[in-house]
């Protein structure tokens, strides 16, 4: 370690020994020219580890040309380059793998996400045909296609953007936004209703989002299942 | 991976140290180059078999610089594991007479 602190303290700025004997110059040439073909690696990789790497090249320089002289750093330079050659293609491997799972969830999100979309302009679909055309049992079930399209924008909108900043538990997140979510209006409707509606029946309006709030939660725990299994298998 | 688990087995280590480690046990018949060594040590850092430890067994003699290893008791149970399942080949090769007695001890 003393020969290392004497190394750095006789370098020129670019790395090389002013004045160093012809060995310290050897090692200080050898690190610099590692140093370069570091790049080969991943950046990401390449700032965690390129500076410890360089150092442990540089040791190993130091190790093979004090015991073996020139022989010893030609073996070195081999073994490096082959371990180079060998491991820089595995690290760049192993990035795009993670980048592929990355876009794979990305994927997913994005289809359940859409899925939801979906599920809300179907209700809003059938609840505006049955009011139209007067159809009883598309508006037997009025209160709660009312409640899955309020709920579902406003708590579909809070657990997506919620999961995707906090990283936080998917299914966890939906069930309390839309405990929240289904609480809030009902409250809203159970102070307010009859005083706005004359014919507010509440018993009606509460299964309407009961009903709602367990299928947006049903719709997130599938969700959270799918997404589990790829990450099991991996 | 397992030759840099038994390098830490006894002690935390930096880098260069674990190679010299390795290199010596196997008598120079392994030889970590810096991509293995810190590829390796990468994967065994996500996996929660090594960790980075502050403390410097010897600050004076030491580049500051350098990360040291060790073992996490995760990775002490999986290089046990991995020792017990080598023993258990040898000792079903030492049942084969696939190893003399020179090679057992």
């Amino acid at each position: 370690m003393s020969t290392s602190s004497a190394n750095t303290s006789s370098s020129s700025a670019n790395g090389l020994p002013a004045n160093g004997p012809p060995v310290l110059k050897r090692h200080a040439v050898s690190t610099r020219v590692y140093r370069l073909l570091l790049r080969f690696y991943p950046l990401e990789f390449r700032q965690e580890y390129g500076l410890h790497m360089a150092q442990v090249f540089r040791d190993c320089c130091r190790t093979a040309d004090v015991c073996e002289g020139w022989s010893g750093l030609w073996n070195l330079w081999l073994r490096t380059l082959f371990d180079l050659i060998r491991t820089a293609p595995s690290e760049h491997l192993e990035n795009l793998r993670k980048e592929n799972s990355l876009m794979k969830n990305l994927r997913n999100d994005a289809l359940a996400f859409g899925g939801c979309i979906g599920i809300i302009v179907i209700a809003m679909v059938l609840l505006n045909y049955g009011r139209k055309h007067d159809v009883s049992t598309i508006l037997v079930v009025g209160y709660a296609l009312d409640a899955l399209i309020t709920t579902g924008v406003i708590g579909n909108l809070i657990v997506f953007l919620l999961v995707k900043v906090t990283r936080l538990n998917p299914f966890r997140t939906a069930l309390w936004t839309f405990l929240v979510v289904s609480a809030a209006p009902l409250l809203l409707l159970a102070a307010v209703g009859s005083r706005i509606d004359p014919q507010f029946r509440f018993g009606s309006v509460l299964i309407g989002y009961v009903a709602s709030f367990l299928f947006w939660v049903g719709v997130h725990w599938l969700w959270s299942q799918t997404r589990k299994q790829p990450q099991a298998l991996a | 991976m397992f030759h840099i688990l038994l390098a830490l087995a006894d002690k935390e280590r930096h880098g260069y140290h674990i190679m010299q480690e390795v290199d010596e046990r196997t008598e120079g018949k392994v030889r970590l180059g810096p991509g293995t060594l810190y590829g390796s040590i990468k994967r065994m850092l996500a996996d929660g078999w090594v960790e980075e430890t502050e403390e410097r067994p010897d600050p004076e003699m030491d580049d500051e610089r350098r990360r040291y290893y060790r073992l996490t008791d995760f990775g002490f149970r999986v290089a046990s594991a991995e020792a017990e399942r080598l023993a258990r080949l040898v000792k079903m090769a030492r049942s084969r007479k696939l190893l003399s007695k020179t090679q057992v001890s």
